[in-house]
């Protein structure tokens, strides 16, 4: 058990996407991360931006945290690329599962407000099945 | 000339007698021309409650009701028996005691003798009121199936339709005679036929039917969801094995009832995401906070700041909030803040604010606010606040700017830090949360503060 690293060791020095449209919650979701040694990329606020940013990131992204409801937009063109390159992601929302389109269920998700340990585990899990 | 086998039988004239003397149950009794009674039974006895000898030589009017006799009903019922070989009567009659009963009675003419005129009759008063019992029960319900807002029908077990109201085919569009057995499933939703039918081998076995399906309207080709019931029909007189149904238009309840899901999704992800705020706003004020007091006090105050928009936006009912309200909330919470013209001014035309909006403003003006209180144009007996807005219109989206100023403030010798979480939420949180642009600067005599929102055109005022 003791070699056994903590979630949080995990992902030390690793790059991960946030892409949350509240400032609130997005400035204090990158701040506990990067509290945590994760590089954090982002917040983006909207699709376009997030889809910025994972081109600018390229190969360094390791992971993304995507929040679905974007104010007037939903965030799955951003999960349909992550996808595509293989990077796995985690859904954060108030929403519950029936909200989520059939195509993007699989995806796991992290129930707002979100709990870091619930969400590294999540990620870690999406990476396993890779 | 009789011959030996009608010898052996008894006579007409005995059969007669005996029969309508043994006769009961049936008034038999004869009349001269005039309507004068010339004989009169054991039964006519019962029955009218006079005995032979009583009403023998008497006219016949007597059993008849007074309206009838006033009317002339005797005289036309001897006149119509005379000229049409015979005469029914199908009417109330009146006994000797003044009772009525419902008689169902023959007149014919005499041919034989002085003439005159042979009656039989029966007391039908129980059958005569059964009939019209059922006739009243069937108006009533014609009367019921053909006015009530739902679409009615008749049905067998199995849901093949014997009859269906007026409604249903103004309704539908399908006719009388089309509706009738399986006829009336063309109205239905093609989706929803397969359903509509097994619910009929279930109700079978249930005694009742019900689904909510689609129910073609003719007037626009529309469907509307409808809720369909039937169940046998039961008590004494229906002897049949039909059932009776009704369609009920559900299709508003429908729609709001999915409404409701929507609000409800909306409402648990609104609750989850306000619950990330408080999280992300309790985790700030740990940050900048000394002691376990100034976190209490001051989480509180923004607590109470974000409830106040949250409160706006529970009493708006199209989801806008107005500015003036947000900015007056803010600076009315402050107990100790006298809003004196003299002192603050608040002056801008109406403009409504996306939910997102008021809530990241409202947040702000609580720190600006707070900060004036505590420091600023709200501390001092010199100072004034000012906070006017004006609305740029341009397509496709308006700009609203707001811009916040105190005046008449000795402001202190060392400047306040240039951070701190106002100023995080003035020159981070509106940015990239509203694509606002912001600035904040101390003047020598006071606070500046202005924001630029760009707004939805359909959110503004006229």
């Amino acid at each position: 058990m003791a070699n056994t690293p903590t979630p949080y060791e995990t992902w030390k020095g690793r790059c991960l996407l946030v892409v949350e449209d509240d400032y609130l919650i997005a400035a204090d979701l990158a701040a506990s991360l990067e509290s945590l040694g994760v590089e954090v990329i982002g917040p983006a606020g909207s699709v376009d931006e997030a889809l910025k940013l994972v081109e600018n990131a390229g190969d360094r992204l390791d992971g993304a945290v995507l929040d679905i409801n974007l104010r007037n937009e939903r965030v799955y063109p951003v999960a349909d690329v992550l996808t595509a390159h293989g990077i796995p992601f985690v859904f954060t929302t108030g929403y519950d599962a029936s909200v989520v389109p059939s195509a993007y269920a699989a995806a796991p998700r992290c129930e707002k407000p979100v709990d870091k340990v619930q969400l590294f585990r999540c990620l870690a899990r999406r990476e396993s099945q890779k | 000339m009789p011959d030996k086998k009608t010898e052996l039988l008894p006579s007409k004239e005995e059969l007669f007698e005996l029969v309508v003397e043994s006769s009961e149950d049936f008034a038999i009794f004869t009349l001269d021309r005039s309507g004068i009674v010339t004989s009169w039974n054991r039964g006519a006895e019962r029955l009218f409650g006079y005995t032979e000898a009583e009403i023998q030589g008497c006219s016949s009017e007597l059993i008849f009701t007074s309206e009838d006799r006033a009317s002339g009903v005797p005289a036309e019922e001897l006149s119509n028996a005379s000229a049409n070989g015979r005469g029914a009567d199908e009417r109330w009659h009146q006994r000797k005691n003044g009772s009525r009963f419902w008689a169902s009675g023959l007149m014919m003419p005499l041919k034989s003798g002085a003439g005159g005129f042979f009656k039989i009759t029966r007391d039908r008063t129980e059958q005569h009121q059964a009939a019209q019992r059922l006739r009243e029960n069937e108006q009533r319900f014609r009367l019921l199936a053909t006015s009530i807002p739902q679409l009615v029908f008749l049905t067998r077990p199995d849901g093949s339709r014997t009859w269906p109201s007026p409604q249903w085919i103004v309704f539908t569009g399908v006719s009388f005679d089309r509706s009738l057995g399986f006829g009336w499933l063309e109205a239905i939703h093609p989706d929803d036929r397969d359903l509509t039918q097994r619910a009929w081998s279930e109700a079978q076995k249930k005694g009742e039917y019900y689904i909510e399906h689609r129910v073609r309207r003719e007037a626009d080709r529309e469907y509307l969801w409808h809720q369909t019931r039937a169940k046998p029909i039961e008590g004494e007189n229906s002897g049949s094995s039909d059932w009776v149904g009704t369609m009920t238009d559900i299709n508003d309840l429908r729609a709001l009832q999915s409404r409701q899901h929507v609000l409800m999704a909306e409402l648990q992800h609104r609750t989850r995401n306000l619950l990330s705020v408080v999280q992300s706003i309790a985790n700030q004020t740990i940050h900048s906070s000394t002691s376990l007091e100034s976190f209490g006090t001051q989480f509180g105050n923004r607590l109470r700041a974000l409830s106040r928009v949250q409160s706006l936006l529970a009493r708006v009912e199209d989801q806008v909030i107005d500015l003036h309200a947000v900015v007056m909330g803010e600076l009315s919470a402050h107990s100790d803040v006298e809003m004196d013209s003299s002192k603050i001014k608040v002056i801008g035309p109406a403009v409504a604010l996306p939910p997102s909006a008021a809530q990241a403003l409202g947040l702000a003006l609580h720190e600006l606010a707070t900060n004036a209180v505590k420091y600023g144009a709200l501390a001092q007996p010199t100072g004034k606040l000012e906070v006017t807005w004006d609305v740029k219109a341009t397509k496709p989206t308006a700009e609203v700017a707001l811009l916040w100023r105190e005046s008449g403030v000795s402001m202190p010798s060392v400047p306040p830090k240039r951070s701190g979480y106002g100023r995080e939420l003035i020159e981070r949180a509106l940015p990239y949360q509203l694509g606002a642009k912001t600035w904040l600067e101390f003047e020598p005599d006071g606070v500046r503060c202005a924001i630029v929102v760009p707004i939805p055109t359909e959110s503004m005022h006229g």
